[in-house]
């Protein structure tokens, strides 16, 4: 295993190293095709904006992020494209802190297998896929990404790819938190000659299961979450808890190829009057597993803190998960308004009935439940001269609902009520001719009354070199519930990126 | 599920039904001179080489079939386009500052020569110096060549010649649609509107190849002439109204005739990093109370999202010009949309880099442009005044070459009265085709302090079609 990692850092080093030579061209011809490659690497550091005494959280340096992504694309013909991206992600925390005592007592250095590198193949290889686009059709084969929906934020319709949200909500590259799978899609776009109906196109999507990834959550427990295990207490007796540790997890997968795992999809996009419009439809697994307690007693131990910690037995599997919905994009022109700078709204609509879909209760059971999710978004752009008096303030507000249909009286599905509201916030400008862009975020779940806050300043040096600094603020106001499991994860971060091509 | 995996292997059949059925359509082949081809021939930094008469000269990058048929007779054009604009160049010019004759010229005899500043555009007298921080664009020297007479291509002429006496203004300015067809709209401005007339010439350009793939470069410079920002994007473009010289004439469909579009565009970034994969798509409506449609495929997203249309006004991607300043001028004239009042301050010769055949020119680190060739050109300025004052310009400065109605210069004035933006663009000309070349566009952030510098290449290409510009051209562009 060790020489493994050490064979690819020293690849990834030397791959870095050949990148950044001044007289290597970014665009090449092989065999007398166009061969586009483009890389970057960062390097991030974040504090917590904690001390000492939670037994959740590192107190000052406790993550230290390095990704090297390198990427790139293969013209064989005008219809015929390769594109392929690599990632090495690395956390040098667990190297800068293999010595030190409140690290260790809190069992962050346990989690080093899980978070020190991302050496698996399917971490190491993101995407990796064959793009052909013969006449009106476009067919693509390999690991890809495939983005539905509208929203930002929150994932509605975004069903297909898994997550990876292993390191919480810091700064990591949001291009790469998406998981790319196996997948073929396929599109037809016919030639209509209807005025009216400006384009038309249909995408079917199926997923053979060639290897089934599903989302990468943060685990419980500082030996296997790390920094962002979420901070769970079990009540044991009145005003006596423990703390929740890992989960020693039976959860059922789909072997690859099984026909149990295969997804499809299908979607007709279209633009009419303006207005981009999709239905679609989903048959396939959630990418969340639904899981119990399993009948194994769970094991026990002891926290540096003096507190228990409760390391339960889990069991489930990943439910059948179809749903079928619609989005709506337009920009609302008569909502302009000339003394705010004259830019029109878009709205962005996006809903979906779920059928069956399978819920953990706090019974201990499972049980199947139909469901609707829906939002409303308004992109703004407005004039504030006061505070810019040359680039736009970009608003951004969304409304998420989750809505269980024929929810239960006398016990809960787990961590959701039948009614689950979220309301994001999203503002950015620019100064310094678009060099330096702050920019905050506000997520509020209403439901268990509690906000996440993230604020940012970017500064982009060149094309090249781009500093950030944010600061990420989280709190929760029902204990176990949203973001309060998060809420001693506020931290400050800063992070260099090098981008090539 | 048994009855949806049956439905989707019924759908999959019927793809390759499909597919069977519409093999043909694929088969041309699409000939283009891409991003990378293009900085092989001419790299946008210290790149002296004369491009366009040699290695990206016309004949050898066209199939020759094509490049024979959108050939024509020099002295024939040349006749055609003197009569439909009633003069030429060369006799238009000559009187102001006559001491200034062909040669070359360096910033350090301005003093020498001061019939140069009579005759420059005021701004770019002061941008013939060395290059000295804040801003880029300079000319250490610059060399005189004696005017030449411009024109285009006799079906543009033909078209043209047509539309004097029949293309109308409303009571308001404004282009009467119907009366339009094809090449500039008023080869002769004159009367109460005649500012609007030249504007719509600009407009209505046929500068643009009616099926055009053009690949640009760019270079950004700070304000102490560092280069921060380069950028490559290619550009594939339908005209689809006023065709007269690429197959299908006229409207180019049956759709763009009914919902009254005039172009279709899909612009794709290839570099850098952060923008490969991002494309956007336009379409232009001929309708001048009605928006543009702007979509773009977000790489990181892998989505499609549209924009708001109206959202016109801020910088594009730190760039030194916004939607409205796209190609010097990219607005409507509307009574609604940002409307002008305009009017004609000055009709006389400046000499400006109007064109270098060769391709010639270039820019080097310290963001000083050479091998430009200046030249004596019957102008109009015109100022165009914005009524709505909550516009990011209180007034443009507009410099037009009278004999092509081509931009030469652009001066914008933020609504405190200060120069904000300006755009200068030098094209190429290609004396057998009738036709200009994408050539250099220089964009000033005069209150930033920020400099862009941009050249291109762009062909006429007879492949592309809807296909390459609709929401597929968005997709498969896309990342």
């Amino acid at each position: 295993m060790k020489k493994r990692r050490l064979c690819v850092v020293l690849g990834a080093m030397l791959l870095v190293a050949l990148m950044v030579h001044p007289v290597m061209a970014k665009q090449f011809k092989v065999a007398g095709r166009p061969l586009n490659l483009f890389c970057y690497l960062t390097q991030q550091v974040a504090f917590s904006m904690h001390d000492d005494d939670y037994y959740d959280t590192e107190e000052g340096l406790q993550s230290a992020l390095f990704n090297f992504l390198l990427e790139g694309d293969y013209t064989f013909s005008d219809d015929l494209k390769f594109y392929g991206a690599g990632m090495l992600t690395l956390d040098w925390i667990y190297d800068i802190k293999h010595d030190d005592q409140s690290w260790n007592e809190k069992l962050f250095n346990q989690s080093r297998d899980n978070l020190y590198m991302d050496d698996e193949s399917w971490q190491l290889l993101k995407e990796a896929h064959f793009t052909w686009t013969p006449g009106d059709f476009l067919f693509r084969v390999g690991k890809q990404i495939i983005a539905w929906g509208e929203t930002d934020g929150f994932r509605l319709m975004d069903q297909i790819n898994p997550l990876d949200q292993r390191r919480g909500m810091a700064d990591v590259e949001f291009e790469t938190t998406i998981i790319p799978i196996w997948l073929l899609r396929a599109e037809y776009f016919p030639r209509i000659g209807i005025n009216w109906l400006q384009d038309l196109g249909f995408e079917f999507i199926f997923n053979p299961n060639a290897d089934f990834i599903p989302n990468q959550n943060p685990s419980t427990g500082n030996n296997a979450g790390g920094i962002w295990a979420p901070n769970v207490m079990v009540p044991l007796a009145p005003g006596q808890y423990a703390h929740l540790g890992s989960a020693d997890m039976a959860i059922e997968e789909p072997n690859s190829w099984d026909s149990d795992g295969f997804e499809y999809g299908f979607r007709i996009k279209t633009l009419i009057k303006d207005a981009f419009l999709t239905l679609n439809y989903f048959d396939g697994l959630d990418n969340d597993p639904v899981q119990r307690m399993a009948a194994a007693p769970p094991e026990i131990g002891v926290a540096s803190d003096g507190l228990a910690i409760i390391h339960p037995s889990m069991e489930g599997y990943y439910p059948d998960f179809r749903f079928a919905g619609i989005t709506f994009s337009k920009d609302i022109i008569p909502l302009k308004a000339s003394f705010l700078g004259g830019v029109s709204p878009v709205l962005r609509l996006e809903a979906f009935y779920g059928f069956d879909n399978t819920f953990a209760t706090s019974l201990n059971t499972f049980e199947k439940s139909d469901e609707m999710r829906w939002a409303i978004g308004i992109d703004w752009k407005v004039k504030i001269p006061f505070l810019n008096p040359r680039t736009y303030f970009a608003l951004s507000g969304q409304f998420y609902q989750r809505k269980i249909l024929d929810y239960p009286s006398g016990y809960e599905f787990s961590n959701l009520e039948d009614d689950n509201n979220m309301t994001t916030l999203s503002i950015n400008t620019s100064y310094l001719h678009n060099k330096l862009v702050p920019s905050f975020f506000w997520m509020n779940d209403r439901t268990n009354n509690a906000d996440m806050y993230k604020l940012q300043l970017v500064y982009d040096y060149s094309y090249k070199w781009h500093y950030t600094l944010g600061a990420l603020i989280i709190n929760g106001n029902k204990p176990g519930k949203g973001f309060h499991v998060f809420e001693n994860k506020d931290q400050v971060y800063f992070k260099i990126s090098y981008k090539w091509g | 599920m048994q009855k949806f995996k049956i439905l989707f292997m019924c759908f999959l059949v019927l793809f390759l039904a499909l597919f069977m059925m519409t093999s043909a359509a694929w088969s041309e082949e699409q000939f283009k001179i891409t991003a990378a081809e293009f900085a092989k021939h001419k790299r946008l930094l210290d790149d002296p080489r004369p491009y366009l008469t040699t290695t990206l000269a016309y004949d050898k990058v066209l199939p020759p079939d094509l490049y024979a048929k959108l050939t024509y007779d020099v002295d024939e054009m040349k006749k055609a386009w003197a009569g439909v604009v009633g003069f030429s160049a060369p006799n238009a010019v000559g009187k102001i500052a006559p001491e200034i004759k062909p040669g070359t010229y360096s910033y350090r005899d301005k003093e020498k020569y001061p019939g140069l500043k009579e005759l420059m555009i005021p701004l770019q007298y002061e941008f013939f110096k060395a290059g000295v921080p804040p801003l880029a664009g300079t000319y250490p020297e610059i060399k005189v060549v004696p005017t030449r007479q411009y024109y285009f291509s006799l079906p543009i002429a033909k078209a043209t010649k047509e539309n004097i006496d029949r293309v109308q203004l409303d009571e308001n300015g404004i282009i009467k649609e119907e009366t339009w067809t094809g090449g500039l709209p008023f080869p002769r401005p004159s009367g109460k509107f005649k500012a609007n007339q030249c504007m719509y010439n600009w407009i209505r350009t046929p500068l643009w190849w009616e099926n055009m793939y053009a690949t640009s470069s760019n270079l950004g410079f700070t304000r102490t002439l560092r280069i921060d920002q380069r950028m490559v994007a290619d550009v594939m473009q339908l005209k689809l109204k006023g065709r007269v010289y690429m197959e299908p004439y006229g409207w180019y469909d049956d759709r763009a005739k009914q919902n009254g579009e005039y172009t279709q565009m899909n612009f794709f970034y290839k570099a850098p990093r952060d923008m490969y994969g991002n494309v956007i798509g336009m379409t232009t409506y001929l309708d001048p109370e009605k928006w543009d449609q702007m979509l773009l495929y977000v790489n990181v997203l892998r989505r499609l999202r549209v924009l708001s249309s109206t959202d016109i006004q801020d910088a594009i991607g730190g760039a030194d010009y916004a939607y409205v300043d796209n190609n010097g001028f990219g607005q409507k004239l509307s009574t609604t949309i940002f409307p002008y009042r305009s009017e004609v301050i000055a009709e006389r010769e400046f000499l400006v880099p109007f064109s270098t055949w060769d391709g010639s020119q270039y820019v080097n680190a310290k963001g000083e442009l050479y091998n430009y060739e200046w030249e004596r050109r019957p102008m109009y300025v015109i100022k165009m005044t914005q009524l709505d004052k909550n516009f990011v310009y209180s007034y443009r400065i507009v410099y037009m070459d009278k004999e092509t109605s081509i931009l030469v210069h652009i001066e914008n004035y933020d609504q405190k009265g200060r120069l904000y933006r300006t755009t200068r663009g030098s094209r190429p000309f290609i004396p057998e085709l009738g036709m200009f070349g994408f050539g250099w566009g220089i964009a000033c952030d005069h209150l930033d302090l920020h400099t862009s510098v941009t050249n291109g290449y762009m062909m006429p290409v007879p492949w592309l079609t809807r296909r390459n510009v609709s929401l597929r051209g968005l997709v498969v562009k896309g990342k």
